[in-house]
């Protein structure tokens, strides 16, 4: 279990220069598909931009596009971090529940009557083939006449 | 200057091993879960914090429901999981059931939005032949699935009516080899019709659907109807030329005359449509009550699309998703205060929204599924003998872009069409199992996103999704009825919903 979710208090540290907030997000504590995923939901309102400062860190600059959709740039920071944290809950059970949503996928999929059905018909046809030979195509070549 | 500030994350505390998969949202100060199955369940925060530890244990008021829906490890079923996923996406198994044809270009009318990249009354060449028509119908039997519907547009589809009558009863002489349920429906402007051609489609089950954007200002402010002579169908008075009151003619006529031949107008009426302009954000109240009065019992809110003239009128009838979803709720709120006084009417999109949410089935809408109907949902056969994977593929073609034309009738075979690279490329840009972002997105098992629409709007059929209108409509959309379902303390709002789901079949009125 990574600190992220050891249930100790965090601290996230940004920079501002009035026109941006930078985060250096340390991979650490955070995956860095939760610091991408994150990053990748203020798209719309935000122009991103992502650096590597330092082994093992990810730097995230967003900078507000000018449609002035985003007045405030501490509660731009803060909603970002909120969604890192998002991000970290859905990375955790999206790995621990990656198994069992493959299994049922398949089995909705892939795997239930028609799956049977061939099987079965398969069988039933190999069945047959053994059973029946009137024209006596499993005898091999080399026995014939 | 740069300041540096420090931000205190609350305390997050996962046990992940005890949950069952599941995405979430924060929306009226509660926490929507949503799984696979479509299932959903509200949390409050503190027990959300509870859930996330793995500490909402047998006995909890919350602790049945959550189990119930798969989000519990220790009780969840996969084989009943993989049922309710089977039963939600059941149309992967089967083969398009929507055969777009575009019996012609001609329209007699230049709508400020049309999607349709129409042409004058005078070019008959470019109406639909009896010879592609006939290829279509061979076409569309050779879909894999047992249902089909054809939908004839254009254009303004009824001005070759001689191609729809040809592909009705084409289509009837097939179907006694295929077996298939077979179901026709027009999409016209009502400005060409006449008593032989209304009496005529109802005669043999054409459903009918028009356009009706609001009050005549507005109706006719939107569609416009210029004022030429090979615009007006023959024997029409120059009073009569006006479109806002032929639609209401029409509506009136062919609702009148279904009655009058014993059918059921639950079931047998004329559906209308409306697109939303800039002028229509002044009069959406107007616009209820003219459907309410018209007894039309599905308002369909449908935003501009950037096909066709829409993208060089948008600076005057275009407006931003934002200010759409505002307009939508307002609408959607005044509905369901209607609702409340016994008034039967819906919103469209809700309604396509909730079956998803309240039922275990989908409304199979293929506009707005996972992966998307385009080429294997659907097929748009142009006048042309083009085949496009949608409409809307059509459409762009109509712009100058062939890019999505999947083949030729006569030419091309089903396996052709249907298997071609370009229509799994669309399964592949819409698949929103596989797509960042939509994979974690609570609105997962509900939306579907356009690749043709993508594609246009940014030259990417993938798109990045938080940038696109639709990721926005649909998401805004699907929390505006989630909310209102979250702060609904007596039932009535679910009521409402739930009624929305409820599709009678035309079966049950074979009279």
């Amino acid at each position: 279990m990574s600190d992220a979710d050891s249930g100790e208090l965090q601290e996230l540290t940004y920079a501002t220069d009035g026109t941006r907030v930078s985060f250096t997000v340390s991979e650490d504590l955070y995956p860095r598909d939760a610091v991408y995923g994150a990053a990748y939901l203020f798209v719309d309102r935000c122009f991103v931009y992502l650096s590597r400062p330092g082994d093992d860190q990810v730097e995230v600059r967003l900078k507000p596009k000018p449609d002035g959709a985003i007045q405030d740039l501490d509660v731009l920071a803060g909603e970002f971090a909120n969604e890192l944290l998002n991000q970290v809950i859905r990375i955790r059970v999206g790995e621990s529940t990656a198994q069992i949503r493959e299994y049922y996928m398949a089995k909705a999929f892939f795997a239930d009557a028609n799956q049977t059905s061939i099987d079965a018909l398969l069988a039933e046809l190999d069945q047959e083939e053994l059973e029946e030979d009137p024209l006596e195509i499993s005898v091999p070549w080399e026995e014939e006449g | 200057m740069i300041a540096t500030r420090t931000i205190q994350l609350p305390k997050l505390a996962v046990q992940a091993d005890k949950l069952g998969p599941f995405r979430f949202e924060r929306m009226a100060g509660k926490v929507l879960l949503t799984a696979d199955s479509g299932e959903w369940h509200f949390l409050s925060e503190d027990d959300f914090a509870v859930f996330l530890k793995g500490e909402l244990v047998a006995g909890h008021p919350e602790y049945e429901g959550l189990a119930a829906k798969g989000f519990i490890r220790a009780e969840l079923n996969p084989w009943d999981l993989a049922a309710k996923v089977r039963r939600k996406r059941y149309y992967v198994d089967y083969g398009p059931h929507l055969h777009v044809m575009i019996t012609t270009l001609r329209c007699n009318q230049g709508c400020k939005y049309c999607h349709a990249s129409r042409t004058d009354m005078d070019r008959v060449d470019t109406d639909m032949s009896p010879e592609v028509v006939k290829h279509a119908v061979e076409m569309a039997f050779q879909s894999t699935n047992p249902y089909i519907c054809f939908e004839y547009t254009g254009g303004e589809p009824t001005v070759n009516m001689d191609a729809i009558k040809l592909s009705v009863e084409y289509s009837r002489e097939l179907n006694k080899k295929h077996g298939k349920i077979v179901d026709h429906s027009v999409v016209t402007n009502m400005t060409w019709m006449t008593e032989e051609n209304a009496e005529w489609l109802m005669d043999n089950g054409v459903l009918v659907c028009t356009s009706l954007d609001g009050p005549k200002d507005l109706h006719n402010w939107n569609r416009t109807w210029v004022k030429q002579e090979a615009n007006f169908p023959k024997g029409l008075e120059p009073a009569d030329h006006n479109a806002y009151d032929q639609v209401l003619h029409w509506i009136r006529y062919f609702n009148r005359r279904y009655v009058e031949r014993g059918r059921d107008p639950g079931l047998w009426h004329v559906d209308a449509l409306m697109t939303t302009t800039r002028k229509t954000m002044e009069n959406w109240k107007d616009l209820v009550d003219l459907y309410v009065d018209l007894g039309l019992r599905n308002l369909k809110i449908r935003p501009l699309n950037p096909y066709g003239f829409a993208t060089k009128t948008w600076r005057v009838i275009g407006y931003t998703m934002e200010e759409y979803l505002d307009f939508y709720a307002e609408v959607l709120d005044y509905i369901l205060e209607l609702n409340q006084q016994g008034v039967q009417i819906q919103e469209g999109t809700a309604a396509v929204f909730l079956k998803k949410m309240l039922t275990p089935d989908d409304p199979n809408y293929v506009d707005l599924r996972n992966p998307i109907g385009s080429g294997t949902g659907q097929i748009a056969y142009n006048f042309d003998g083009r085949v496009f994977p949608s409409d809307e593929g059509r459409m762009l073609a109509g712009m100058g872009s062939d890019f999505f034309q999947l083949g030729e009738l006569g030419k091309s075979s089903y396996r052709d069409l249907v298997g071609h690279p370009t229509v799994r490329a669309l399964v592949m840009a819409s698949l929103l199992d596989g797509l960042p972002a939509c994979h974690t997105c609570w609105n997962m098992p509900y939306c579907g996103v356009r690749p043709i629409n993508n594609y246009m709007e940014s030259g990417d059929l993938f798109a990045q999704r938080p940038n696109t209108p639709k990721c926005k409509e649909h998401m805004g959309i699907a929390r505006l009825l989630f909310e209102r379902i979250a702060n609904d303390t007596d039932g009535k709002i679910e009521a409402v919903f739930r009624r929305w789901t409820i599709n009678r079949s035309r079966d049950e009125d074979a009279a």
